[in-house]
């Protein structure tokens, strides 16, 4: 077996722990040096994920002189490669340059940064000023968006089924509701808590848009990832709140698989047990409610829903029904026995999740 | 060599598929050089992701090994774009 010689991360898996142990101590530095960058590199990353499921992401402290409930935003570009975080290209309060996607992942931020502030009250993703991060221009044709714990990441799209992921503002605030998820309660991205964790992004980044365009819960599209497929793909978006499983059918996708009651749960250990797809289940529970109700969807729907996220009761392995349970809780405690509550149970019934 | 990539979960959750059979390809030995290197870093077990990050599962002639972004190694990112975009 090759100890050494170039192949340094080779040792990450198919050298077990005891046999690093004690190459890590062996007397010729060939062998010792990239065992214990290992050891090294294995520990941290494995207290870094313990911690960041354990007790959230690290609070970054805002930048000295940052003022508070003003957004920090700093924008890095990959330049088509996937080291993160990237060359920074744009810091706050600097004017727009001429990279359309680096401005708008820069507007997107602050939009959703104000949609939290201003509707919620919630300074940042953390509620204590976190800087906001994005990187544009990760890899090269990437057909996705994803946030790493600490900040989000763009792909330009193929431009063949995917154009850029910084083109619709929901994808946007749902990356970021993702953190903020992280930084309250912490769903474990596995399963039905998976589900309700997608759900709970695609609520908040719909309505950031929603927001944004000042828009009714019947103005609304209820779509998330409008303008995102490439003009050949026979889609709308990738996922509809308000049908669920009618974003897309086409001939190199395939049909959205979302499901929008529990009828039609899916059972899947890909996708992390499900959750793009399940989340259709929860997305539109919270589409009936507001609609129910009218108006802005924000104000009371996604009062209800933040409340629940950031109230400290909601497991972190929550299932729909305690989900949906905290829901009427929620809607109780803030509105009393009225409208509110009687929409939320109809909603959750509709969809065929049991509510006490 | 059999190479299959398997990649789940994204933003969009959509499932991609694709099989490259080194046998009947001029430059088999690259095939599989990349597909050993970026086996070897793989994992028994599915690794936990990240938030909208994609999944992949590598089979090379029955073998599987998993891996998930932004965590790929850059054998594993050549490996799974190549068989993604060639494979059938």
């Amino acid at each position: 077996m090759t100890t050494h010689g170039g192949f340094e991360p080779v040792f990450c898996t198919i050298v077990p722990p005891h046999v690093l142990d004690r190459l890590a101590q062996h007397a010729d530095p060939v062998l010792a040096g990239p065992a214990r960058r290992t050891l090294q590199r294995d520990a941290f990353e494995r207290t870094h994920r313990r911690l960041t499921t354990v007790i959230g992401a690290a609070t970054v402290a805002p930048r000295a002189g940052a003022e508070a409930g003003k957004p920090h935003r700093t924008v890095y570009d990959a330049r088509h490669g996937t080291e993160l975080p990237g060359r920074k290209v744009r810091t706050e309060g600097e004017e727009p340059g001429r990279d359309a996607t680096v401005n708008r992942a820069y507007a997107g931020l602050g939009a959703t940064f104000e949609h939290f502030l201003e509707v919620y009250r919630r300074d940042s993703v953390d509620g204590a000023g976190l800087p906001l991060d994005a990187t544009v221009h990760y890899d090269r044709e990437y057909n996705n968006a994803f946030w790493n714990g600490e900040q989000m990441v763009f792909g330009d799209g193929d431009g063949e089924i995917f154009l850029d992921f910084t083109v619709a503002l929901d994808v946007i605030g749902h990356e970021l509701t993702h953190g903020v998820t992280q930084h309250t309660a912490n769903l474990t991205y596995y399963g039905q808590p998976g589900a309700l964790n997608e759900s709970v992004s695609d609520v908040f980044g719909s309505l950031v848009k929603q927001y944004s365009l000042g828009q009714t819960a019947a103005e609304a599209d209820w779509l998330i990832g409008a303008g995102l497929l490439a003009p050949r793909v026979t889609g709308v978006a990738l996922r509809s709140m308000k049908a669920p499983g009618t974003a897309y059918d086409d001939d190199v996708l395939g049909k959205d698989p979302q499901p929008a009651t529990m009828d039609d749960f899916v059972r899947t250990g890909r996708d992390n047990g499900g959750v793009h797809i399940n989340s259709g289940i929860p997305n539109h529970a919270f589409h009936l409610l507001a609609t129910a109700l009218g108006g802005h969807a924000w104000e009371r729907a996604g009062q209800i829903w933040y409340d629940v996220l950031t109230g400290g009761e909601l497991a972190q392995d929550a299932l729909f029904a305690d989900f949906a349970a905290l829901t009427l809780k929620a809607a109780r405690e803030r509105y009393g026995d009225g409208e509110e509550l009687e929409a939320v149970g109809k909603a959750w019934e509709r969809v065929g999740v049991r509510t006490p | 060599m059999r190479i299959q990539v398997r990649r789940t979960g994204g933003f969009a959750g959509i499932e991609r598929h694709a099989e490259v059979d080194t046998a009947e390809r001029p430059d088999a030995g690259e095939w599989q050089a990349l597909a050993e290197r970026a086996c070897a870093d793989g994992r028994d077990t599915p690794p936990v992701g990240v938030p909208d990050g994609f999944s992949y599962q590598i089979t090379v002639d029955g073998r599987t090994v998993y891996a998930a972004d932004p965590r790929l190694t850059d054998e594993q990112r050549r490996l799974i774009s190549r068989v993604l975009k060639e494979g059938a």
